[in-house]
């Protein structure tokens, strides 16, 4: 379901635009592509500030750059750029008022986070009487995030928002951004460079590079995509499992999730039993062996099946898709790609269609495992 | 009696001087802040024609710009019959011709403080209120004019401290008549080419004190804090 259709053509600077997107009216979508590729700057179109761009931007069947140009300031999209912004001769709680008087786009009652709740979920409460001068980096961000979604948009435009949050508060904003998503149904579009982020949040992700979309699906699809890949580079290579919490060990904090009837251990306790979890895991962390290992030394044992073999030209890696196996119905369930030296896939016989195991230390993952449903 | 006499004429002229000023920076306000937002905001190459234009009278010695004047005040251009027309009087040697001179030199010095103002308060604040629902007058009045009242306040205090201060052009356009167009700084030049130095000590001291306060007050108060200020 789309409510939301954007086209941007044009020269800025020396990037060419030709960028065509039905954007999901649900869920969160995230803009990724290196530096320079335009990502700042289809957003602003969207928004209303496109400069000598030509645009098409429909909502909900109304062409916003008809003859009849809707202006950004009648647009019921919450903006948050790069460089957040606070108006500083107005207090913390009057900069939110500000947004809050002006709501004009209050367009569906379930849409609407009573503002007490947002003040609560980001933690304002001690800065509402002071001037945006007084406030850090991290808490100017939160106080501009708030004062977006008080203007209760249909849709939510985050451009890098988290750039200048520490890591210990990114992951409850993380967790705040999808609460808003899910419970008050608002879609989100956001930028970031950062795959941790991603993995954490997208539920789509729309490629782009030199202002055109390369490529488009949901995530668990595009990261395991070579076009994905080629932007991050091989070093950042890394495959996402969403597995559910099935038991946690206060005693040694680590919990055992449920990957498709198969388990992996993380480290930390980030959520209690029955809730879904995501992980991110690099490519180079993950052992590959053709027969399973009487006595592995790491926590991790999966099994699964040799999709797609990628050996690269002029490197000594070769890179493998495996599909993980569902031990109970013995079907190809989630995907996980693998670095290896080409020399060893070669020692280790492997080939497409071949049954592997893959090994995992619960070392290499990613702390940061959010909640994610 | 002579000293009453001649704080008659003095006096005058300080009011005619003040009256001027006033007069001239309120019609600054309304013709120069417009000018600062186009200037300060519009991209285009053509807005350079416009800054020069309005940045010539800082440049050009003022005999340039009044000689001008004279020309296009005069009663035969259809500036001046137009102005004959609505008044009954003509631009030249009147109060209203030294008004809107004073308007054409002093602009800018009302253009140029507003304009940085508004260039420091930058682009990305004023779409940040287009994307919060603001519109554009909205905008200029919520968030564009509280931010850049230090800029209004020094555009003011220059404006009409130059307006004050300004002797060839009112000489010129205005004639110093007495009672009428005769400001303090041609009352001085008045004292001392009779020689009467007493005279012209008092009315110049009197600006140099205020002048001094002046821009006293507004270097102190531009080191207090800007924002937090209601």
């Amino acid at each position: 379901m789309t409510d939301l259709y954007a086209r941007v053509e044009g020269k800025v600077g020396n990037i060419t635009f030709n960028f065509e997107h039905s954007f999901n009216s649900k869920g969160i979508t995230v803009l990724y592509g290196p530096n320079g590729a335009g990502k700042s700057t289809i957003i602003s179109a969207i928004a209303g500030f496109s400069k000598n761009l030509k645009t098409t931007i429909t909502y909900k069947n109304v062409d916003f750059e008809s003859s009849n140009k809707v202006p950004a300031y009648k647009r019921p999209f919450g903006t948050m750029f790069q460089n957040p912004i606070l108006f500083e001769h107005l207090k913390i709680k009057d900069n939110l008022e500000f947004a809050e008087k002006r709501k004009k786009f209050s367009i569906n009652s379930e849409k609407i986070i009573p503002k007490k709740e947002l003040i609560d979920h980001l933690d304002l409460v001690p800065l509402l009487e002071r001037y945006p001068e007084d406030l850090s980096g991290g808490e100017k961000l939160r106080v501009v995030l708030a004062r977006t979604i008080l203007t209760k948009p249909a849709y939510l435009f985050l451009d890098e928002p988290m750039s200048e949050i520490d890591i210990r508060y990114k992951a409850k904003l993380l967790i705040f951004l999808k609460m808003i998503n899910r419970k008050y149904k608002i879609p989100i579009l956001y930028i970031t460079h950062s795959l941790e982020e991603i993995s954490q949040i997208a539920d789509e992700l729309i490629l782009i590079n030199k202002g055109k979309k390369i490529d488009y699906g949901i995530l668990p699809e595009i990261l395991n995509n070579k076009s994905f890949q080629s932007l991050i580079g091989k070093f950042e290579s890394s495959s996402v499992l969403e597995g559910t919490v099935i038991a946690s060990n206060d005693l040694l904090n680590i919990t055992t999730l449920d990957i498709n009837g198969q388990k992996l251990i993380i480290p930390g306790n980030p959520a209690s039993e029955g809730n879904n979890i995501r992980v991110r895991i690099r490519s180079r962390d993950i052992l590959v062996s053709p027969i399973k290992l009487t006595s592995p030394v790491v926590e991790n044992e999966l099994e699964g099946l040799i999709l797609k073999v990628e050996k690269e030209n002029n490197t000594a890696f070769t890179e493998v898709v495996i599909a993980l196996v569902n031990s109970k119905t013995n079907e190809l369930a989630q995907k996980i790609r693998a670095r290896v030296t080409t020399y060893n896939y070669q020692k280790l016989n492997l080939n497409e269609n071949s049954r592997v195991f893959v090994y995992i230390s619960s070392v290499s993952i990613d702390r940061q495992a959010y909640q994610s449903n | 009696m002579e000293i009453y006499n001649l704080l008659s004429s003095d006096i005058s002229a300080i009011f005619i001087t003040l009256k001027l000023a006033l007069i001239t920076c309120f019609f600054l306000a309304i013709i120069g802040t417009p000018l600062a937002y186009y200037l300060a905001f519009e991209s285009k190459r053509s807005k350079s024609f416009l800054e020069a234009i309005v940045t010539l009278p800082l440049v050009l010695p003022p005999t340039v710009i009044g000689f001008y004047l004279i020309v296009f005040f005069s009663p035969d251009t259809s500036l001046g019959k137009f102005f004959i027309m609505l008044t009954g009087e003509q631009l030249i040697f009147s109060f209203h011709g030294l008004v809107l001179a004073s308007i054409i030199y002093s602009l800018p010095f009302w253009v140029q403080p507003l304009q940085s103002s508004f260039e420091k308060i930058g682009k990305d604040t004023i779409r940040t209120a287009y994307t919060l629902g603001a519109s554009p007058l909205d905008t200029f009045k919520n968030i564009i004019i509280p931010l850049s009242k230090r800029g209004f306040l020094t555009s003011f205090i220059i404006s009409f401290a130059h307006t004050m201060g300004e002797f060839g052009i009112v000489l010129m356009v205005g004639g110093g008549i007495h009672g009428k167009t005769k400001v303090i700084a041609i009352s001085i030049y008045d004292h001392v080419e009779q020689l009467s130095f007493g005279k012209a000590h008092f009315l110049a001291a009197g600006m140099l004190i205020l002048s001094f306060i002046i821009l006293l007050s507004l270097f102190y108060s531009n080191r207090t804090r800007v924002v937090g200020i209601k």
